[in-house]
């Protein structure tokens, strides 16, 4: 899986993917909410 | 290396640095304005400088090459770093700490924490942690930049030691946080634009994102031995599970910073300095991306560059390295970027130590005179224009004292003690403030005994655990193979385990214990807290 041995290393690549992608939705729907 | 061409840049890049304290300068009136940034700092700025300041070099080079080692098994720190040190830390602690600061005239984490719980006592211990403990940290970015200055312009150690602390220091006392903040973000976008290019070179380089991880899955069989007899199961795998490896990357590595950067006194303070939870919003967008390109990249790196040096030279990144992890990065840049990336990553460490270190020393500073000396800190902020600034002269006398101990630190202590600095503090923060910080935001009943048995509870057991227990600590430290002629007074793997994650708990179960037992704060206090 992307090349990893380790389903564990996996995870934790999609992981910082997943919350950075949750950091960019959550800082762009709130900004259209704040307006 | 082109030694003029390189001070040329870092000439134009010092006068923009002292542009951009100039503006602060400008702009700070108050203490409120030197403390907390006159609590109207733009999103962009008040992210990037949360994240400069979280990650030094130590972030970049020190655990980069620790990756180089480990394996990618640290990109669970970067989860961690993002997802409890971005998201959690602005969305869940740091809207309640920007009103309840904003409600309580807070201007430092002690103090935040002393008027939460209506407590002289604990602003003062708080204060003292941070003065104790944190010149510790300083010293070690402090020397660690000194050290990379001197090779790479080829100065005096000392000359270059010297220079560095004014050049931070005059900035840092002319401009207050506003002039700290101004320039971190500065250096934090320098950061992200050397870290983002050395990802994409590096992956580029070795072919794409999955060739280059199935390379380094394809060297599992080049594991040394005695990493192997330690858990080493290859740089895509984790350790065994319980292996010695295992305890060391998950315990300290993973959850140690995990955990400790939620209690950071010099980045908790930076919540107060915006105006709105707005600001955090946008915040929480620019400081998940900083994150990922900053601790992502250096992960990802150290651990592909085992791919380039075996391609190159048929060793390992450590072997290549001379067995000194920290040199594993600056090997790997050396070799294998084009020159004109060499400069630009020159820059990111000078801005990412610089980053750092101002950050701190202001937090020593605004420690010294709000919470040890007590200036200014049972002052309204609406007087506050009134009055003569002895505040901020007391300010500015703590931040040149923290910087004379950090460098006098930084300069005799042994190097076995000062590369156990971060680690150091940032256990101790994490036990001492992290369990009335969460019980002082989130449960009103809270009690000042509670809290205060729990800082002392955390305090002891932490700096017990450090001494006496936790052998990478322990055994450098010397106290416990002074007294008992071991490393430490327990076997695996409870010498394993970081004081984190034994302080940390104790501290939270005997503030929740001792609050159902004591009397709560005053009505009128959580009242004007939770207003």
């Amino acid at each position: 899986m992307l090349g990893f041995s380790g389903v564990s290393i996996f995870l934790a690549y999609i992981l910082c993917i997943l919350s950075t992608v949750f950091c960019i939705i959550y800082g762009v729907v709130m900004w259209n909410k704040d307006k | 290396m082109n030694i003029p061409l390189l001070s040329i840049i870092i000439i134009i890049y010092l006068l923009v640095i002292g542009y951009l304290g100039f503006l602060g300068y400008r702009g700070t009136k108050s203490d409120r304005d030197f403390n907390i940034a006159g609590r109207q700092i733009h999103p962009y700025i008040m992210a990037i400088s949360y994240g400069a300041t979280f990650i030094s070099t130590s972030a970049i080079v020190g655990f980069g090459g620790a990756a180089g080692v480990f394996g990618m098994g640290l990109l669970w720190l970067t989860f961690l770093n993002i997802a409890l040190g971005v998201a959690v830390a602005f969305i869940v602690f740091g809207k309640r700490t920007r009103k309840m600061g904003l409600n309580l005239e807070a201007h430092t984490f002690p103090e935040f924490l002393g008027k939460r719980y209506d407590s002289k006592f604990i602003q003062v211990l708080g204060g003292v942690v941070i003065f104790v403990f944190m010149p510790l940290y300083a010293g070690v970015v402090l020397i660690g930049a000194a050290r990379f200055i001197e090779s790479t312009l080829n100065i005096n150690f000392v000359l270059a030691l010297a220079i560095f602390s004014i050049v931070i220091a005059s900035y840092v006392i002319a401009g207050g946080l506003k002039g700290v903040m101004y320039t971190d973000s500065l250096q934090g976008t320098i950061m992200f634009v050397g870290m983002a290019a050395l990802l994409i070179l590096t992956y580029k380089s070795l072919g794409g994102i999955i060739p280059a991880h199935q390379a380094l899955t394809d060297m599992a069989s080049r594991v040394p031995e005695s990493l192997a007899a330690a858990g080493h199961q290859g740089w895509t795998a984790m350790p065994a599970l319980g292996s010695p490896l295992w305890w060391s990357l998950v315990s300290t590595i993973i959850l140690g910073v995990g955990i400790g950067v939620l209690a950071q006194p010099q980045l908790v303070v930076r919540f107060m300095t915006v105006k709105s939870n707005k600001e955090l919003n946008r915040a929480v967008f620019i400081g998940g991306i900083f994150i990922l390109f900053m601790t992502g990249a250096a992960f990802i790196v150290g651990a592909l560059s085992n791919v380039y040096f075996f391609n190159s030279s048929g060793n390992i990144a450590i072997a290549e390295a001379g067995g000194n992890t920290d040199l594993i990065i600056p090997a790997f840049i050396n070799m294998a970027m084009p020159q004109w990336f060499v400069y630009i990553f020159m820059m990111t460490l000078l801005a990412a130590a610089m980053s750092t270190l101002s950050s701190q020393f202001h937090a020593m500073g605004t420690s010294f005179s709000r919470d040890i000396i007590g200036t200014g800190s049972r002052t309204s902020e609406n007087e506050e224009g009134q009055k003569p600034r002895n505040g901020l002269l007391v300010t500015k006398a703590g931040v040149m004292l923290g910087i004379i101990i950090s460098v006098i630190l930084g300069y005799y202590l042994p190097i076995s003690i000062i590369a156990r600095g971060t680690a150091l503090f940032f256990g101790v923060c994490a036990a001492v403030f992290l369990p009335m910080y969460i019980c002082g935001l989130y449960w009103k009943r809270t009690s000042k005994a509670g809290a205060v048995s729990g800082m002392i509870a955390g305090l002891a057991v932490s700096v017990f655990w450090m001494f006496f227990v936790h052998k990478a600590n322990a055994s450098m430290l010397k106290l416990v193979v002074v007294l008992t002629g071991r490393e430490s007074l327990f076997g695996f793997p409870w010498n394993a385990v970081d004081p984190i994650l034994v302080a940390f708990p104790l501290a939270l179960i005997v503030t929740i214990i001792v609050t159902l037992f004591t009397r709560p704060v005053p009505a009128a206090v959580v009242e004007k807290s939770f207003k």
